[in-house]
């Protein structure tokens, strides 16, 4: 029977993504604790589990898009839903990064006996902040600047400035995080030397993780503004991108000052 | 097919409903909303070279300092904490200098 639609929103088809993730978590979940355990085959399971996590994450969202620029089925109602539903999850995020900060003032702010009543604890010689990591901060901060160029330039409608915009934004990305993995080989101290280093390298690495998150999004974001899929109107990706980026930009401002620079000193 | 052809249809003609409706207010706002958002553009283009050059320059200057050298601390007891290895070898996954002194 033939029904025309008389409504503004998306009664999407079904979908095998939402098993095929589930199946490659539990995959991934299963493969890491036998990896971490030692017994035979974790590392393979472990491996096709992310494998195939990504690969759901890639044909989801690709069927997301095509629903969305090619099928045209995102109204201005419909975007809502993606809009706000990217606000709870970066709201997750800063709480997900305030447990490694509180667990690093906790150590910080009162150091105990056992590491010599100071911080950074007796023995951890810690980086420069005046080095790396302050020059690595403003590398973040221009890559801000720069989606925000291109977020202009896409209001503006100019197609080719917002994909140099991109490109900027995606490079300076790579160069920070170049610069992450060198100063984490240069370092003096590993994730196991003292409570020091443990915050350090899980406050740092998640938030390099979450740079190299922004980097593919803001990747596939690029391609899209090549292909002309993203226009003055309609470009919900790209402000989840932007969103995401921007938080990753003042995440690292607190990093700089409360870790390396207070921290650090 | 067929309903996804109507659907289309009806979007076409509601788009083009929302395009007619909103035309007259887009046309009162575009030249300046349309020389806002250029002149926005601009300036931000303008910070981002602005903040690739001193990046650039302090990158230089950071560089030719070489790399610090630390000299080896003590083998206190909350250093170089192994309980078990781990699952990959003696090493975490930036690190070489244990295992290199082993």
């Amino acid at each position: 029977m033939i029904e025309s639609q008389r409504h503004s929103y998306h009664l999407v088809d079904p979908s095998p993504w939402p098993i095929s993730g589930s199946l490659g978590a539990l995959a991934t979940t299963v493969g890491g604790v036998m990896y971490m355990h030692s017994f035979q085959g974790g590392a393979t399971l472990l491996s096709l589990g992310l494998i195939f996590i990504l690969y759901t994450m890639f044909v989801w969202w690709r069927d997301v898009l095509r629903e969305s620029t090619l099928e045209g089925h995102h109204t201005k109602v419909v975007q809502l839903g993606p809009r706000y539903g990217s606000i709870p999850f970066i709201v997750s995020e800063v709480m997900f990064l305030f447990a490694f900060f509180r667990a690093s003032s906790h150590s910080s702010l009162a150091p105990t006996v056992e590491i010599g009543g100071i911080w950074p604890p007796l023995g951890i010689w810690v980086l420069d902040p005046r080095e790396i990591p302050f020059l690595n901060t403003p590398i973040l901060l221009s890559s801000g600047a720069a989606v925000t160029w291109a977020h202009h330039a896409i209001l503006a409608g100019k197609e080719k400035r917002a994909v140099y915009a991109l490109v900027a934004t995606v490079s300076l990305a790579l160069v920070f995080t170049g610069f992450q993995g060198m100063e984490y080989y240069q370092a003096p101290f590993t994730i196991s030397d003292s409570i020091y280093g443990s915050t350090f390298f899980l406050a740092t690495g998640f938030h390099g993780f979450h740079v190299i998150i922004g980097t593919l999004f803001l990747i596939i974001c690029g391609i899209r503004q090549y292909l002309g899929h993203l226009t003055k109107e309609h470009h919900v990706g790209f402000e989840a991108a932007a969103w995401y980026w921007h938080f990753v930009d003042v995440v690292r401002l607190f990093l700089f000052v409360s870790i390396y620079w207070w921290g650090g000193i | 097919m067929a309903t996804s052809l109507v659907r289309s249809g009806f979007l076409r003609s509601a788009l083009r409903g929302s395009a007619r409706g909103s035309q007259v207010p887009k046309r009162n706002f575009a030249s300046s909303g349309h020389h806002d958002d250029a002149y926005e553009t601009a300036k931000w283009e303008k910070i981002t070279y602005l903040g690739i050059v001193s990046c650039t320059g302090l990158a230089v200057y950071n560089l030719s300092k070489g790399h610090p050298h630390f000299k080896e601390p003590p083998a206190y007891p909350y250093l170089h904490i192994r309980n078990k290895e781990f699952p990959w070898g003696p090493d975490g996954l930036f690190e070489t200098k244990h295992h290199e002194e082993h």
